[in-house]
């Protein structure tokens, strides 16, 4: 027992928040996370209590503010925990903070995905371990050790047993010629050079000491070079400029798993609130998950009534307009936009979610061509409707029934929160399916 | 703990001796009555677990422990690892310094604790724990090897009892804060010990105010009491301590009998225990605002205007309090402690204003213009003498009227005995510290008096009596009592919690000041938006917060509900709907310490799409539907109907409104 039991004991509740997540999607306040940071208020650790609603309860802030303005975030409040105060019971919010990666692994395990990035564009000189060499390059990355196995592997073939040759010298009638040819049957490495050399150096009564080679044979050692060396030592080891060799990095050629995504989403007059959050909750977590899955990901934002313009994330799930809605709009921004990122070098997927709510033949005459133009991993339709499908509102159908089963088109359905994780499954799954 | 270390916590102790004795002095020239505070030394790492702890060095096993010792920890690398008051409410208190803390911010955290101890001996609401003597850390720790036996038990399952403990927690606040902590056994198992007659005079001997006594122990609690006798309904009037609803008749569901069974010994005394908990830590939440602010006034009035930091470490000091002051938001600190200032303030103002109002030929209506308020406030500057003091002034203070010293030790000085340089405070008397530290003629407030509004100048003047005493304006001022203001001060400090103190000190005034706004959401814009800059709204939402721990009333409003030993609780709803999600998260838990379906009577709020969509087109707030709701849990699954607004009429309290949003918000 002690704190550190409740230590641990924290870290193995902590670790049965898995089923939270869930939640956490479907009904969790998104906007208190960023786009690097996803923030999970942890169930079991978050003990439930009888509170207020918290957007009914309002609050009081302080600073320069005229009536009307937004407030953003509700500031902290007093009696939310201040850190370190006596008696003090404790954090009422506390958040569990994962990286997208945790997230994404997360969501693996929750809704049994197995996503494999893909990993195409490449990035170059990524530098690997020094294992490459080269003939020239910087004193300090000298490979000096070879360059001494190298010098001592041309003194081992070159060096000779000098004695002994001086020896064979003195036989009695051989000379310098003999002693080379002799020398050569043994594949000595000695030169004619430098038996003449030596012979001259004998003086003339010694030249005939021994009778025969056998005689030398019987009385002088041999030493092989071997044996010399250890033990005498190496003097010199004769280094050659053709010896010299220069590590230098393997160049690794890195793929990079990249990823661009393009959210688009209907702003048009008949996307109310609950559409509106309904969306938010499918396309934050998949842009978390993607952002985690992925080494780079870019985000497109693409917003559309009759028009498609493209927004900046902060914007985006909160824009309304009026107007009509013609889908095909976003799609060809989105080609558009998508010709920066071709596809032979990015993963891509195109996300896109509304009402259904289309203008007429619009789906079947421009959406669903495009749609089949637009390389891309995954093209995916999300549907919004909390009452229920409305008459007009045949756009997924539509999708569904030309692209049925195909593996790089999903529909999912939502018509409430609760419908959010098995919409996010169903989109993330189909694609898993392609490269079985 | 190895013998460098212990050496070295002693050595840090004994430098801080003689500042903590003359912390405890200066507390009590300044009128402080403290308990007696037991100041222990740790190292970091100590003081990090005493955090997570929440300030006691055993607690029972918890995950909860180890998760504010994380926390701790991570927020320590990034603010520095500078950790600061910990005090427990305890005769004597037990405060914790951390070695490696400057000596100003070791005095800091001294005189902060100083004035928190005064506050745990004087604040009536805490003594209504075990009347004022908690014995809080012997009372932690016996419950803390209680419970790891009950873990270790081979008959008990630890994550039994780690879940039991969860389930009571989520209840920890649905106790019935405003009265006093009794044990259960003496309130069910022996209803004769506790006879009304005899608690009367218990309560007698607890010397609480009037004002509490008469809000807290009313003669119909009285009778209640008296006629609690065992009926068929139960309990007769909807009970708010949950917890004690649940340890009485409460059972626990066997999974594998499928049907409620009696509670093990054990889940009883935990509930007694986590009860007897959420008892003695309530008084703290309920007087946070006012406890912080009342250590932060006078650590500052300490360390600052007595110099109780040194000159060098000053600075030190003064970086310390604009951090802890000035954190974003709302903060308990800075609103406590503005809000204690503007007591002072206005006391002394109205003091003030009393003896002006008592010249002759000056009225309520022509004061503003007839007083000049430059000449008030020279009169009202203490003497120089008093102002500084020194080895060389101390003849000139001897000339000082006899009321403002301390004679004692005035002679002691002139004797070279007392270090005035250091601790100047020393020869004065309680008057001479009020005058010396009289808060008009300070910078920040000397134009305060003249700033008083023409209502509050009727509201003073009007039925005064005697308004002919003083001839002169300077007669009047000399008559003032420079008291007023922390006699004032003591009396708050003794009745009130933070609903009470923000209730009736905080003033258009103040929030104008402060720059204090309240705000809510808009459903229309799907934001919060700023509504009203107003102090009535402001002091609403601000009680909001603080009644009944910010969070809403529940209650057992029946024990026996169809008659098919259902509990049934009521949500009294004051117009600002239930967490309804998080409600059924801990209806589920409610459910484990009753053992029979739970059922939970509340009102929601309703917009519909369309009714959102009409009022964003016409630039307005849509205005929602309440609907009276009944949430039941059978263990497995929820049911929720609507129920017509006859079952939940009862509920709803008409007198209130925490609705601040203005009618032309969003054009």
């Amino acid at each position: 027992m002690g704190l550190k039991d409740d230590l641990d004991r924290f870290r193995e509740v902590g670790e049965q928040r898995r089923e939270d997540l869930k939640e956490f999607i479907q009904y969790g306040e998104l906007g208190r996370s960023g786009a690097d940071e996803v923030k999970i208020p942890i169930k079991i650790v978050d003990l439930p209590s009888f509170e207020y609603d918290q957007r009914d309860q309002g609050g009081v802030g302080q600073g320069d503010a005229d009536v009307g303005d937004p407030v953003g975030q509700p500031q902290p409040q007093p009696g939310e925990g201040e850190d370190g105060d006596p008696g003090e019971e404790g954090g009422e919010h506390e958040y569990y903070e994962m990286d997208p990666e945790e997230f994404a692994e997360e969501l693996d395990e929750e809704l049994g995905l197995d996503l494999e990035p893909k990993g195409k564009r490449v990035i170059e000189e990524k530098e690997g371990p020094f294992t490459d060499v080269t003939r020239s390059g910087p004193d300090s990355t000298l490979d000096f050790e070879r360059m001494f196995k190298e010098g001592l592997k041309r003194k081992l073939s070159m060096d000779f047993d000098e004695e002994f040759l001086r020896e064979v010298l003195k036989i009695d009638g051989w000379g310098p010629r003999k002693a080379f040819e002799w020398a050569r049957g043994e594949s000595l490495p000695v030169s004619m050079a430098w038996l003449d050399d030596a012979y001259d150096e004998i003086p003339r009564d010694e030249r005939t000491k021994w009778e025969s080679f056998e005689a030398v044979e019987e009385n002088v050692d041999r030493e092989t070079v071997t044996e010399k060396i250890r033990c005498e030592g190496i003097k010199h080891v004769p280094f050659r400029r053709e010896d010299e060799r220069y590590r230098h990095p393997e160049i690794i050629e890195e793929k990079e798993k990249n990823v661009v995504v393009v959210n688009i989403r209907d702003v048009s007059g008949s996307m109310r609130e609950k559409k509106r959050e309904l969306v938010e909750r499918v396309f934050t977590p998949l842009d978390w998950y993607l952002t985690g899955k992925y080494d780079n990901a870019v985000f497109i934002y693409i917003a559309h009534d009759a028009d498609a313009w493209e927004v900046e994330r902060q914007e985006f799930f909160g824009i309304r307009s009026g107007g009509g809605t013609k889908i095909s709009s976003a799609y060809e921004l989105a080609a558009e936009l998508l010709e920066s990122y071709p596809f032979s070098e990015w993963n891509r997927y195109v996300f896109a979610a509304g009402d259904s709510e289309n203008s007429s033949n619009d789906t079947e005459e421009r959406v669903i061509p495009m749609m089949e133009q637009i390389p891309a991993n995954l093209h995916a339709y999300v549907e919004t409707q909390p009452t229920g499908t409305a008459i007009n509102a045949t756009h997924a159908e539509e999708v569904e029934s030309h692209f049925g089963g195909s593996d790089d088109v999903a529909v999912a359905y939502v018509t409430g929160p609760e419908d959010v994780t098995d919409a996010i499954y169903t989109i993330l799954s189909t694609e898993g399916d392609s490269d079985e | 703990m190895s013998n460098p270390d212990r050496i070295e916590k002693q050595r840090i102790a004994d430098d801080l001796q003689e500042h903590v004795a003359e912390a405890r002095n200066l507390a009590e020239k300044f009128g402080l009555s403290p308990y007696e505070v037991n100041y222990w030394v740790v190292d970091y790492d100590e003081m990090n677990e005493l955090i997570a702890y929440g300030g006691f060095q055993h607690r029972y096993p918890h995950w909860r422990w180890g998760m504010q010792y994380d926390r701790q920890q991570k927020q320590g690398q990034y603010s520095g690892g500078k950790a600061f008051e910990i005090v427990n409410n305890d005769d004597p208190a037990h405060a914790f310094l951390q070695e490696s803390n400057t000596l100003a911010d070791q005095k800091a955290v001294i005189t902060h604790v100083e004035a928190h101890s005064d506050f745990f001996a004087n604040n009536d609401w805490f003594q209504l724990f075990a009347e004022g003597t908690p014995n809080a850390a012997a009372m932690l720790e016996r419950h803390a090897r209680a419970i790891s036996e009950y873990m270790q038990d081979p008959e008990i399952e630890r994550a039994a009892v780690e879940k039991w403990i969860d389930n009571v927690l989520t209840l920890e606040d649905n106790i019935d804060q405003h009265r006093p902590y009794q044990a259960i056994s003496s309130v069910v198992d022996d209803p004769e010990e506790l006879d009304p007659d005899d608690l009367a005079d218990r309560l007698g001997d607890l010397e609480l105010s009037e004002e509490v006594r008469e809000e807290v122990f009313d003669e119909e609690w009285l009778d209640a009491l008296e006629g609690d006798e065992p009926s068929a309904t139960f309990p007769e009037e909807p009970q708010k301590d949950v917890i004690a609803f649940l340890r009485t008749h409460g059972k626990q569901y066997d999974d594998e009998a499928e049907k409620a069974v009696e509670m093990e010994p054990w889940q009883r005394d935990l509930l007694d225990m986590m009860r007897e908990e959420a008892y003695y830590f309530a008084p703290q939440k309920m007087t946070k605002i006012m406890n912080e602010g009342w250590a932060s006034i006078w650590e500052s009035r300490m360390m600052t205007d007595e110099g109780f930091a040194g000159d060098d470490e000053f600075l030190n000091y003064a970086d310390h309090m604009a951090a802890v002051l000035g954190s974003p938001g709302l903060n308990p600190y800075s609103l406590g402690k503005e809000l204690w200032q503007y007591v002072e303030n206005t006391t002394n103002r109205r003091e003030v204003l009393d003896k002006l109002l008592r010249v002759e030929g000056i009225t309520w209506r022509n004061l503003k213009d007839s007083v000049d308020f430059a000449q008030v406030r020279d009169l009202l500057q203490p003497p120089p003498a008093l102002d500084s003091i020194d080895a060389d002034s101390l003849e000139a203070l001897a000339e000082l009227p006899d009321e403002y010293l301390d004679n004692e030790a005035l002679d002691r000085a002139l004797a070279g005995e007392v270090d005035v340089a250091t601790y100047p405070w020393k020869v004065l008397s309680y008057e001479g510290m009020c005058r010396r530290h009289y808060s008009l003629v300070r910078r920040p407030h000397r134009g305060f008096v003249g700033r008083v509004s023409q209502s509050e100048l009727e509201r003073i003047g009007r039925y005064l009596f005697d308004d002919q005493v003083y001839d002169t304006v300077e007669a009047a001022i000399d008559d003032v009592d420079y008291a007023a203001g922390w006699d004032r001060m003591r009396e708050v400090r003794r009745s009130h919690n933070d609903v009470t103190f923000v209730d009736e000190f905080l003033s258009q005034e103040f929030i104008d000041e402060n720059e204090y706004f309240t705000y809510e959401y808009s459903q229309a814009t799907g934001q919060y938006r700023v509504a009203s800059q107003d102090a009535d709204d402001v002091k609403k939402k601000l009680l909001l917060q603080f009644t009944n721990f910010g969070k809403p009333t529940i209650a057992v409003y029946d024990g026996n509900y169809n008659n098919r030993n259902e509990l049934l609780l009521g949500h009294e709803y004051n117009g600002v709907m239930l967490d309804v999600r998080q409600a059924k998260q801990t209806l589920e838990r409610v459910f484990e310490l009753w053992g029979r379906p739970v059922n939970l009577l509340t009102v929601v709020k309703e917009v519909s799409d369309h009714d959102r969509e009409v009022a964003r087109r016409r630039n307005r707030e849509p205005e929602p539907a309440e609907q009276g709701r009944l949430i039941r849990y059978d263990g497995e699954k929820f049911e929720e109907q609507d129920v017509p607004w006859e079952d939940v009429e009862h509920l709803a309290a008409d007198d209130v409104d925490y609705d601040t949003k203005p009618e032309d918000w969003l054009a």
